[in-house]
C-alpha cells in the first residue's frame, strides 16, 4: 500500500476521529491522513488562500466527510468540492450519525461516492471503515487538468 | 321584561284616565243639572210671586172702579196660581227645607186666595164697604207679607244651593282637567321611557351586531395566526427532537466504540496477567496469541467483574440507542407528508390481520372483522395505526383465556369511529393515560418492547385530525376507540 493517495478527515468529534483512524489502520492502510476538527480549517486546506483548490490539482486525494460540523454542515463542502474541477474527482465518504433517507438521497445527488452512517454497534462501524480499505485499492491519482 | 311592564303600566294608566274622565264628566254634568235645577226653582217663585202680585192689583183695580176688565185680568192671574204653585212643588221636591216651605206658602196663598174671592164676591153684590174691610182685615192679617217672607227664605235657600251647587261644578271641572292633564303628563313621560328603553335596546343590538360582524372577521384570522403559530412550535418540537436525537447519538458511538476498544485491551492485559503468572510458575514459552488464556483465583475473578461491568455498559448503550432510535422515527413520523386517498378500512385491516396470521395461528386468536366504513386519509399512517393496536392486542391477551378480538365500526356527524376490543389482560383506569406517553408502559413487564407504540399511534390519529381514547379494566379486556374524519382534506 505505498499509494500516494493523502486522506483528509473532516472530523469534529475527537473520539470519532480516533475510532475511525484506528480502524483505518488496522484494514493494513498507512497513507497518509490529514485530521481537521472543523469545516472552516479543511475548506481553507481544500480551496487555500485564493478558493481556487488548484495547488491540488493532479493530487490523490481521498475525504472522509461528517455531515454535522459546528461551524458549517458537510453538505456544503461536499458541494463546493464537488463544483470545484480540480476536486470533483477525488472520492468523498461521507461518514455520519444521520440514517434519514432524504439526507442520503441529498449526499449522493450531490456526488458523494460513498455514505456511511455511524452504527453504535462498534462491529459495524469497524467493519465498514475497513471496507474502506478496498477503495484505496482502486483510487487513481487523477489526471492533472489545466 | 322591563318594556312589557312598562306597556302594561301605560295601558293601566290610561285606562285610570278614561275611567276617571269619564266619571267626573258626568258628576260635573250632573252638578250642573243641578244648578240649571236651582235656577228654575227660583224663576218658578218669582213667576209665582209676580202672578199673586197680579193678582192683587187685579182685584184692587176692579174694588176701586169696578171695572170688569179689571177682574178679568184678576181671575186670569188667579187661575194661573195654582198650577204655578204646583210646578213649584214639584220642581222643588227634593229639598226638604223648601217642601216645608212650600207647605206654609200653600197655606198662605190659599187663605189669599179665599180673601180675593170673597172680596170680588162682595164687589160684583154691591157690598163695596163689605169688600174695603175684607181688604183691610186681609192687609191686618199681612197674609201678603208672609207669602213676600216665605218667597224670600226660599229665594235665599235656593240661592244657597246655587252658590254650593256651582261651587261643586267648578269643582268638578277642575278635577277632570286636572286628572286629564296628570294621565296625559303620566302617559307622555311613559311614552319618553319606552322610546328610551326602545332606543337603548336598539342601540345595544346594533352594537352587539357590528362586535359580531367584527369577531367574523376576525376568527378566521385569529384561527390561522393560531394556527400557524402551533404548527411553528409543532416544527420546532419536531426540529428539537431531531436534533437531541441526533447529537445524543454522536457521544454513544464513541462510548460504544471505546467500550470494545477497552473489551481488547482486556483480553490483552489478561492475557499478559496469565502468561506472567505461568511465568512465574514455571518460565516455559507460552503462545501470545491463546485465546483463552488461564487464570487463576484472584485473577479470575478479576476478568469476571471486568466482563460483567462491561457487559451492562454494553447493554445500557443498546437500550439508549434503541431509545433514541424510537424518537428519532417518531420524528421523522411527524415530519412525513401525509397524502389524502380514498381507503377502504376493512380490506386495509385484512391486510394487517393476514401478516400477523403466524402470531394469530399461535396464539390461538380469533380476529372478527365488522364492515366499516372507507374513510380518506393517509394509508401509511393508518397501517401502523391498525398494525400497532392490533399486535398489542394479539401480545396482551389472557394465557388462560382463548383469545378474540373485534374490529368494529359506525359513522358519525361526518367521523367513522373505529372500535378495536380484545378478552386480553386489560389495563388498569389508572394507567390509561400513562399508556400513551413516550416509553411508558403498564401492567406485567413480560413481553418485550419499548413503550413506544401507543404514543406513536396517539400521534398519528391527532395527525390525521382524529381522537382516541380506551375503555378497559383490568383481566376484562380493552376496547381502543378510534374517532377519525371521514373525509380528511390534509393540511395539519
Amino acid at each position: 500500500m505505498s499509494n500516494p493517495v493523502t486522506i483528509l478527515m473532516i472530523e469534529d468529534d475527537e473520539g470519532h476521529a480516533r475510532l475511525i483512524e484506528r480502524n483505518i489502520r488496522r484494514s493494513g492502510v498507512n497513507n497518509e491522513i490529514i485530521p481537521f476538527s472543523n469545516g472552516t480549517a479543511a475548506v481553507k486546506y481544500l480551496f487555500g488562500g485564493d478558493g481556487t483548490g488548484q495547488h491540488h490539482n493532479g493530487q490523490a486525494l481521498l475525504i472522509l466527510l461528517d455531515l454535522n460540523l459546528p461551524d458549517m454542515t458537510g453538505i456544503d463542502i461536499l458541494r463546493r468540492i464537488k463544483e470545484n474541477k480540480f476536486l470533483k474527482s477525488a472520492p468523498v465518504v461521507v461518514l455520519t450519525t444521520t440514517d434519514d433517507s432524504q439526507e442520503v438521497k441529498r449526499c449522493y445527488e450531490l456526488g458523494c461516492n460513498v455514505y456511511i452512517t455511524k452504527p453504535v454497534n462498534y462491529e459495524s462501524f469497524a467493519n465498514a471503515i475497513r471496507q474502506l480499505g478496498l477503495f484505496f485499492s482502486v483510487i487513481q491519482v487523477p489526471p492533472a487538468v489545466s | 321584561m322591563g318594556q312589557v311592564l312598562l306597556l302594561s303600566a301605560a295601558f293601566l294608566v290610561l285606562v285610570a284616565i278614561s275611567t276617571a274622565s269619564v266619571l267626573l264628566v258626568n258628576k260635573a254634568r250632573d252638578d250642573s243639572s243641578w244648578v240649571v235645577h236651582t235656577i228654575e226653582v227660583e224663576n218658578q217663585t218669582n213667576a209665582l210671586l209676580l202672578e199673586i202680585r197680579r193678582a192683587e192689583s187685579g182685584a184692587r183695580g176692579y174694588l176701586l172702579t169696578g171695572g170688569s176688565e179689571f177682574l178679568a185680568d184678576h181671575q186670569d192671574a188667579v187661575a194661573r196660581i195654582i198650577p204655578d204653585l204646583d210646578r213649584l212643588d214639584h220642581l222643588a221636591a227634593d229639598n226638604p227645607a223648601q217642601v216645608e216651605n212650600l207647605k206654609k206658602l200653600r197655606a198662605a196663598i190659599e187663605i189669599r186666595l179665599d180673601q180675593f174671592a170673597r172680596e170680588t164676591r162682595f164687589v160684583k153684590q154691591g157690598k163695596l164697604p163689605d169688600a174695603a174691610a175684607l181688604v183691610r182685615e186681609a192687609a191686618a192679617s199681612d197674609t201678603t207679607g208672609t207669602i213676600r217672607e216665605v218667597a224670600d227664605a226660599m229665594r235665599a235657600e235656593e240661592d244657597r244651593l246655587f252658590n254650593l251647587r256651582t261651587a261643586n261644578a267648578d269643582r268638578s271641572e277642575q278635577l277632570a282637567t286636572l286628572v286629564t292633564i296628570a294621565g296625559s303628563a303620566m302617559v307622555i313621560v311613559l311614552a319618553a321611557i319606552s322610546i328610551f328603553l326602545v332606543r337603548r335596546s336598539a342601540r345595544a343590538r346594533d352594537e352587539a351586531e357590528a362586535a359580531l360582524r367584527d369577531s367574523n372577521l376576525n376568527l378566521e384570522a385569529t384561527i390561522d395566526e393560531r394556527t400557524a403559530d402551533l404548527r411553528e412550535a409543532n416544527d420546532e418540537i419536531q426540529r428539537f427532537a431531531y436534533i437531541v436525537s441526533h447529537d445524543l447519538r454522536s457521544p454513544l458511538v464513541n462510548i460504544m466504540g471505546f467500550t470494545s476498544e477497552l473489551e481488547e485491551l482486556r483480553g490483552d492485559i489478561f492475557r499478559r496477567i496469565a502468561s506472567l503468572a505461568r511465568a512465574d510458575a514455571a518460565p516455559a514459552l507460552v503462545p501470545a496469541d491463546q485465546e483463552e488464556p488461564e487464570l487463576r483465583g484472584e485473577d479470575s475473578r478479576l476478568s469476571q467483574d471486568f466482563s460483567e461491568a462491561l457487559g451492562f455498559i454494553k447493554s445500557s448503550i443498546d437500550k439508549m440507542d434503541r431509545l433514541i432510535n424510537a424518537i428519532l422515527n417518531l420524528t421523522r413520523e411527524g415530519r412525513r407528508t401525509f397524502v389524502p386517498e380514498r381507503i377502504n378500512i376493512r380490506e386495509l385491516i385484512e391486510a394487517i390481520v393476514s401478516t400477523l396470521a403466524h402470531q394469530v395461528a399461535e396464539a390461538g386468536v380469533k380476529i372478527d372483522v365488522d364492515s366499516l366504513p372507507s374513510i380518506v386519509s393517509d394509508r401509511l399512517a393508518l397501517e401502523q395505526i391498525f398494525s400497532n393496536l392490533l399486535d398489542n392486542a394479539v401480545k396482551y391477551l389472557r394465557p388462560d383465556v382463548p383469545g378474540a378480538i373485534s374490529v368494529r365500526g359506525r359513522t358519525k356527524l361526518g367521523f367513522a369511529v373505529l372500535e378495536i376490543s380484545d378478552n386480553g389482560r386489560g389495563i388498569d383506569p389508572k394507567d390509561h393515560q400513562r399508556i400513551f406517553d413516550l416509553f411508558r408502559r403498564a401492567g406485567t413487564q413480560d413481553k418485550p418492547g419499548q413503550g413506544i407504540g401507543l404514543a406513536h399511534v396517539r400521534a398519528l390519529v391527532r395527525r390525521l385530525g382524529g381522537t382516541m381514547s380506551v375503555s378497559s379494566e383490568l383481566n376484562s379486556g380493552s376496547t381502543f376507540t378510534i374517532t377519525l374524519p371521514i373525509n380528511w382534506s390534509g393540511g395539519t
